[in-house]
């Protein structure tokens, strides 16, 4: 057993138990707790599939932006220190019994599909599963520059040794420029609904405006 | 490892998530089953950018999902907190003035 | 002058006197009089005005023709050359009546004459073989007439076919053209008082009775009366200036509708408006045939324009009459193509009109005379005729200005002047049917008249008697005597309308002649008035010299004409003797009638003693028009109304001396004529003094009692009293055939068509009933189905619709499993 086996198997636990636990736990703070634990784990996996640049990514926004927001929105609507909001055993059944039939479906659906078979019949017989091929053939795992490049349009990792006159690859700066000003928008749209509103009156729970 | 075994912990987080979704009554709790559904599907792209001709295009697809989930995320906790501003309570099952 | 400036003035003056009559009707009508003020005069006075100021202008436009065309000197060179005429034919006969010196003979003058009018013209001679005429000595000093026709206004254009407004003036026109205004002046004028108990609120009509018993009260309608004379007076000079034959139609039938008015005036009673749609319904007999001719002339002349004469447009082409007869004044006779006769047209300058491939163009010979017995037809309707003369006695149900107006000066003169104007298109043979149909109504109305007790009533008959006279002169080809007739009538009987009406109005509406009785003395100036047209219309002269009254010189001239038309063909013997015994029976109901009324003892002591003499504004006009009555036709035949008339006679009426078409006529000369005048005029006076002295005999001193008469001959007098029968002919003939094709034609109405129509219906509604039943219970069901299964599950999905979050997610999940199963199902590989 390699050590990236080791750490493989060491991660992908985490990251399941993280997310068992997320469901099974009813303390909105220790599913918070939890589902960091599950995020993390699968920033770790992102390395060991020399995704670096992506599982910096995903430790940056998710564990250090969404999760804090997650907790601040905690604590900004937790009405009592120890509130639990609990469903009901028929329901928590229903979703158990979904659950399982589902992950039996996904699955089932991995384990039949051949898919060295099915890569080869897209790439060609010839082709092996590689990373950084082409731009990094040393296999470092430094993802970030060509990631950069396919956002700003030109496809080094794809379009290097390619002959002379051949078809380009395409980027993504499109997309790239739409999230953005889709990014820009949403947080504009969060400030105004999340606002702090001055109230006229002390409204009930039940009562409407 | 072999593909398989990171699309299985990508099912496992998937599922998790779902199931979450279904049981939480609390938004919050809701919110996070999304971002492990979430998660499930990226850890199947970055898997499937190392194993298959898919190349790059996985990781730079599943940044775009991570960008979008945090903007989600923030506008789904606008919402929660607009929620809970009129309601004083974070249950979704009191989200239902829609149907009357 | 120049002659297109003297047509110009003309037309100008006769426009203005036309229109006129129009305007005031306009003003009558719509400036309501009827709610405003029921005592105004204003509407009378206006009416008045304007066709006084008609009469000026009429007046004004005569004279100016005589000025303008020099006809002062024709006049001189006419009645010379007539004087001389005479004197030479006198100078022939003087052996044969001692009555007249006698001058110097020109017997070989008067022969050649003769032979000239011998000449025959046969129907197989070869086309356009000129007929010979015989230039009469009296057409040398004529000059050509001077004729002025145009155009108003064109109204359509149809094709070729142009509707216009034209004018047609010649002295005809002018003359009846001012006579027709002055008599319509003095009638209105006379209507001034007769009518003015209609100056009311509450008029009490004592003929109309409600059916409570009741007399009628109804508000005046002295306006309305005047307003309707206006009209008429429109209509008729309309017809008369008219110069083309459509619009002589459109206004022949606003005198028919205007009669209509006037008869009806009293529409409340009966009698009244049944003599109005009489009236009216006749006329629309004769007029069928106006129309068939009016098609006729227009298919095969392809205008209705009578002539044109614009000088400055040798373009434009020729009217009927240029069309019609030749530059020698004649009609010539050709062959068509396939034989039949035709008659050949001509262009205005008198050659022969050619078509388009230069082939002469002609008519078929019969359809002339269709054309002609269709417009005669026409005249009939209008005039009175046999066998359409049965309205006009009962028209005396209208007002007695409106008889004077309309039934005996002017609406029945547009038959006999429509004859007269139409005279070139006629052919020998419809001539002669004219003749026959007038010299059978003379007789007829005349004895009627001798036994009518109703005062308006034998002044009808007489009128239809003396329209009868004028028709006959035509027919006989005596032009200008038939004219000369109408104007001379037309001023005497209009005389003695309004010496009827005088009585009537003195004596409260009492019309019946056996009720009245020396009014001599009551009213005077009626009474003299009256005589004067008597013996006007009798004939009567001081026996030997030409001194006479002007009936005697007009009728002298019809009788001059038909003795020598009976002398030329004495086959025609009936067409001499029917006016001569009428000229004595004439006398005989005239006189009558005068006695009756005027002279012998008071038969109905209480009309005599409420009688009395009519204001001035009556006997003001009887005076006027007595006075016309006397000494309108001074100089007779050499007089200046007659050479007036004379002017405008057709060329070529006495110079068509003989045809040989259908019937075999010679036809008399001027000069002929002529020489039997004295003849004639002697036999017509011994008539008229024998029907005069008969009448004084009998009513006058009461030599022999009418009732004895009466009663030995009681068949005749029966006979006569039910006017010939005709009415009750008409009734079996036409009204009852009528009235079974109506019975006949509602019962096949209600049985057959009204049945099919129930049985149609029947089944209608029963298929109607199956529908509703099929769309109550099939279509209404489906669309009802559709609706309760989209609501009720509608209403089933409601309940999935929790709006809980969380079981949609279920839900999701559920069905994303439930596809793969299937799809694993479905694609096992």
């Amino acid at each position: 057993m390699t050590l990236e086996t080791l750490l493989f198997y060491i991660f992908g636990l985490a990251a399941c138990i993280g997310a068992v636990a997320v469901v099974v736990t009813q303390n909105v703070v220790r599913m918070a707790f939890w589902l960091i634990v599950s995020l993390g784990s699968v920033a770790a996996l992102y390395f060991l599939l020399d995704a670096d640049f992506v599982a910096a990514t995903q430790i940056i926004i998710y564990v250090g932006g969404t999760l804090v927001l997650l907790i601040f929105g905690i604590m900004l609507t937790a009405s009592g220190p120890y509130q639990k909001i609990k469903s009901s055993p028929g329901e928590v059944f229903m979703g158990a019994g979904i659950g399982v039939l589902l992950l039996v479906l996904l699955v089932g659906t991995v384990g039949a599909i051949d898919w060295s078979a099915a890569s080869r019949a897209v790439a060609g017989p010839d082709f092996r599963p590689t990373t950084g091929e082409g731009y990094n053939p040393a296999g470092q795992g430094n993802t970030t520059r060509p990631i950069g490049m396919a956002l700003l349009g030109p496809r080094p990792d794809k379009d290097l040794g390619k002959p002379e006159g051949s078809k380009l690859s395409s980027g993504y700066l499109f997309p790239f420029e739409i999230v953005s000003i889709h990014l820009l928008v949403v947080l504009i749209g969060a400030a105004y609904l999340a606002r702090a509103k001055r109230r006229v009156q002390k409204v009930g729970p039940d009562s409407r405006e | 490892m072999s593909l398989d075994s990171y699309l299985l912990i990508g099912a496992i987080l998937f599922v998790a998530g779902v199931v979450c979704m279904a049981t939480k009554r609390n938004g919050i709790g809701v919110l996070m089953g999304v971002e492990l559904v979430l998660n499930g599907a990226n850890v199947n792209f970055v898997a499937f950018s190392k194993f298959t001709p898919l190349g790059l295009d996985g990781q730079i697809v599943s940044l775009f999902v991570i960008v979008l989930a945090a903007a989600e995320a923030a506008v789904a906790l606008a919402i929660a907190l607009n929620f809970y501003n009129n309601h004083l309570t974070i249950d979704v099952d009191r989200a239902n003035e829609l149907k009357h | 002058m120049p002659h297109e400036q003297t047509g110009q003035t003309l037309s100008t003056l006769l426009a203005i006197a036309w229109l006129l009559p129009l305007f005031g009707f306009a003003i009558e009508i719509f400036a309501g009089f009827w709610q405003r003020d029921r005592f105004s005069k204003a509407g009378a006075r206006l009416a008045v005005a304007c066709i006084a100021v008609a009469f000026l202008c009429s007046g004004w436009a005569l004279l100016t023709y005589i000025n303008d065309t020099g006809w002062n000197e024709r006049y001189q060179r006419q009645s010379e050359h007539h004087a001389a005429l005479m004197d030479s034919l006198h100078g022939h006969h003087a052996g044969e009546d001692a009555h007249h010196p006698a001058d110097d003979g020109h017997d070989a003058h008067q022969h050649e004459h003769k032979h000239g009018e011998k000449a025959q013209f046969a129907l197989s001679d070869p086309p356009l073989a000129a007929l010979a005429p015989g230039q009469d000595a009296a057409e040398e000093g004529r000059s050509k007439p001077a004729t002025f026709s145009g155009t108003y206004y064109r109204l359509a254009k149809f094709g070729d076919l142009e509707i216009e407004i034209g004018y047609y003036i010649d002295t005809l026109t002018l003359v009846m053209f001012t006579m027709v205004t002055f008599i319509a002046m003095c009638i209105h004028i006379f209507a001034m008082g007769y009518m003015a108990d209609e100056l009311t609120d509450e008029y009490v009509d004592h003929h109309a009775h409600l059916a409570d018993g009741k007399h009628l009260h109804r508000p005046g309608r002295y306006y309305q009366f005047f307003a309707y004379l206006s009209l008429f007076c429109f209509s008729m000079l309309g017809l008369v200036i008219a110069g083309n034959i459509f619009q002589v139609f459109v206004f022949w039938e606003l005198v028919g509708i205007c009669s209509y008015f006037l008869i009806g005036f009293y529409f409340e009673r009966k009698s009244a408006s049944n003599a109005a749609n009489k009236a009216f319904i006749m006329n629309r007999v004769g007029d069928f045939g106006f129309l068939i001719g009016l098609m006729v002339l227009w298919t095969s002349f392809g205008t209705f324009k009578f002539a044109e004469t614009d000088a400055a447009h040798p373009e434009k082409p020729a009217g009927l009459f240029q069309m019609a007869r030749g530059a020698d004044g004649l009609m010539h006779i050709g062959e068509d193509a396939d034989g039949t006769s035709a008659l050949v047209l001509h262009e205005r300058d008198g050659s022969q009109k050619l078509d388009a491939e230069g082939n002469p163009v002609s008519v078929p010979y019969w359809l002339i005379i269709v054309a002609g017995l269709g417009i005669f037809a026409g005249c009939i309707g209008k005039s009175a005729q046999f066998p359409l003369q049965t309205w006009l006695p009962d028209a005396m149900e209208g007002p007695t200005p409106v008889s004077a107006l309309v039934h005996s000066a002017t609406m029945v003169a547009a038959g006999v002047y429509l004859a007269g104007r139409f005279y070139p298109m006629f052919t020998p043979e419809v001539l002669l049917v004219i003749a026959y149909v007038g010299g059978i109504t003379l007789f007829v109305a005349a004895t009627i008249a001798m036994v009518a007790t109703d005062l308006k009533k034998v002044l009808a008959y007489s009128t239809i008697s003396q329209l009868g006279y004028m028709m006959l002169g035509l027919g006989v080809f005596g032009w200008a005597a038939g004219l000369f007739h109408l104007v001379t009538h037309a001023f005497f009987k209009s005389l003695m309308f309004l010496c009827s009406g005088s009585v009537i109005a003195g004596c409260h509406h009492e019309q019946e002649m056996t009720k009245m009785g020396g009014l001599l003395k009551k009213m005077p100036i009626t009474g003299l008035t009256m005589l004067v047209g008597v013996i006007a219309i009798a004939g009567l002269s001081i026996p030997g010299t030409q001194i006479a009254f002007s009936g005697f010189f007009s009728k002298d001239a019809i009788v001059a004409t038909s003795l020598t038309f009976f002398k030329e063909n004495p086959s025609h013997f009936l067409l001499f003797v029917l006016p001569l015994i009428t000229a004595g029976l004439t006398a005989f109901y005239m006189f009558r009638l005068w006695f009756y009324t005027f002279l012998g003892k008071p038969r109905d002591q209480h009309v005599y003693d409420h009688c009395h003499e009519s204001p001035w504004v009556m006997t003001g006009p009887l005076i006027v028009l007595s006075l016309l009555a006397a000494f309108c036709a001074v100089g007779g035949e050499g007089g200046k109304l007659f050479l007036m008339l004379d002017e405008s006679r057709p060329a070529g009426v006495h110079e068509t001396l003989a045809y040989t078409g259908v019937v075999n006529v010679t036809l008399p000369g001027h000069t002929a004529v002529a020489s039997n005048h004295h003849q004639a005029g002697n036999l017509a006076t011994i008539a008229a003094f024998l029907g005069t002295l008969i009448a004084f005999a009998i009513y006058g001193i009461g030599l022999i009692k009418p009732e004895e008469i009466k009663k030995s001959l009681a068949g005749i007098h029966g006979y006569l009293t039910h006017k010939w029968y005709f009415d009750e002919i008409y009734d079996v003939m036409f009204v009852r055939p009528a009235h079974a094709i109506a019975h006949f034609c509602t019962a096949i109405d209600r049985v057959v068509f009204d049945g099919v129509l129930h049985w149609l219906c029947r089944a209608a509604v029963a298929v109607a009933r199956w529908d509703r039943i099929f769309d109550e219970r099939v279509v209404d069901g489906l669309v009802n189905l559709t609706g309760s299964v989209t609501y009720s599950v509608g209403r089933s999905f409601r309940k999935l619709q929790t709006g809980n979050l969380r079981q949609y997610v279920m839900f999701i999940a559920l069905s994303v499993l439930l596809l793969s199963v299937i799809l694993f199902v479905w694609f096992p590989h």
